[in-house]
């Protein structure tokens, strides 16, 4: 039987555990690897101390402790997903711009080169 | 073929001299390999200005018509739609120079011999952007859907989505940019960004065929009409009046 500390702390430990490795590991690039590092250490002082949430929930007036890191939580899930459309969108931009620079070009190749139209494709037979 | 190191070196950028005024046709086309041979043809026959057709990652032969009919041809990599497509045009237009720029789509659907009359326009009203507008009767949708985005938008315009339309070289300066880039449709969205940039937008009619193949991209259905609608609503939410704004401006210069 597990108290409910030792189970927040298992859980907070496990998730800081987690995300330290992919971290170190590189699998995170940069300014995403700061965040995720501060996520981490949030997770692990909350877990080991639960008695934080009760303390924050009292400096901010808040009447039910319990749904202090629910909301915050929750909060910075939206904030974090809204960054991630944002940086889908400058990349789709991105993306679409290489792709007719690309296009372009190819065209300027040929025509400098002289098209090997005759002969099959030999570049990128897909 | 010789090592790279002994290539004679090539100029920064080589672009076809042109000269002034020269005129670009830019036709996106995506598997309209049955269609955009007649139109190139027909184009180079009308005007006789360049003629690029603009792949769209086209699984048939597409590229090889159009190149066989004697345009030159930028293949995309990947499908980007149909704006995407003109704007690589448009980017190639800058990139080489070209005064104006014609967009047309390929299925045949806008005559070659209905160009003319979008450059006697230019010249008759001096506008740096003319749509060629279908003089056909609308359905209601359509109607609808024109009454709403003309309140939306401000723009006093009887046509949002005719891809035939000629940019003259401030036009395609400001469609080349970054900013052009996320849009999906040669819509409301382009032109909102032209009103936007200072520039003026006329319209004339001209006459044009049913589809022979495919269909409308923008009223296939009720659904897809509805969800194109929702779209342009957000985009045009983000810089609502942009038409008044201008025309206010434009009185109080005047």
């Amino acid at each position: 039987m597990l108290t409910g500390q030792i189970t927040s702390a298992i859980i907070g430990v496990a998730l800081a555990g987690a995300i330290l490795f992919l971290v170190r590991r590189d699998h995170l690039h940069g300014p995403y690897a700061l965040w995720w590092f501060a996520v981490a250490a949030a997770t692990f002082a909350l877990g080991v101390f639960p008695a934080l949430i009760a303390w924050l929930a009292r400096v901010t007036g808040i009447g039910y402790a319990p749904v202090l890191p629910i909301v915050v939580g929750l909060s910075l899930v939206l904030i974090r997903m809204l960054k991630l459309d944002i940086d889908r969108s400058k990349q789709e931009r991105q993306i679409r711009r290489l792709t007719q620079k690309l296009a372009i070009l190819e065209q300027e190749l040929d025509r400098l080169g002289g098209r090997r139209s005759p002969e099959p494709a030999d570049d990128d037979g897909h | 073929m010789p090592p790279l190191s002994s290539a004679p070196p090539v100029p920064a950028i080589a672009p076809t001299p042109t000269e002034a005024g020269a005129c670009l046709a830019i036709m996106p086309a995506r598997d309209e390999a049955a269609t955009v041979g007649a139109v190139v043809e027909g184009v180079r026959r009308t005007l006789g200005c360049a003629v690029l057709v603009v792949d769209d990652a086209s699984g048939d032969a597409t590229a090889d018509a159009a190149r066989a009919a004697g345009a030159t041809v930028l293949t995309l990599p990947l499908g980007l739609g149909a704006w995407g497509a003109t704007q690589a045009g448009i980017r190639y237009a800058r990139r080489h120079g070209f005064q104006h720029a014609i967009t047309l789509d390929a299925d045949g659907q806008h005559l070659p011999e209905s160009l003319p009359l979008l450059l006697n326009a230019k010249d008759a009203t001096g506008a740096n952007v003319v749509i060629g507008t279908c003089t056909g009767r609308l359905s209601r949708a359509k109607r609808i859907a024109w009454q709403y985005l003309r309140f939306l938008t401000g723009l006093k315009l009887n046509d949002f989505t005719s891809g035939l339309r000629l940019y003259d070289v401030h036009a395609i300066e400001v469609l080349a940019g970054q900013e052009a880039s996320l849009l999906d449709y040669q819509d409301v969205g382009v032109l909102m960004l032209l009103s936007r940039s200072g520039l003026r937008i006329a319209e004339t009619p001209v006459e044009m065929v049913p589809r022979r193949t495919g269909h409308s991209r923008v009223f296939a259905s009720w659904p897809v009409v509805a969800r194109y609608m929702m779209h342009t609503t957000v985009l045009c939410l983000a810089q609502i009046d942009a038409g008044r704004r201008r025309a206010a401006g434009a009185a109080r210069a005047c």
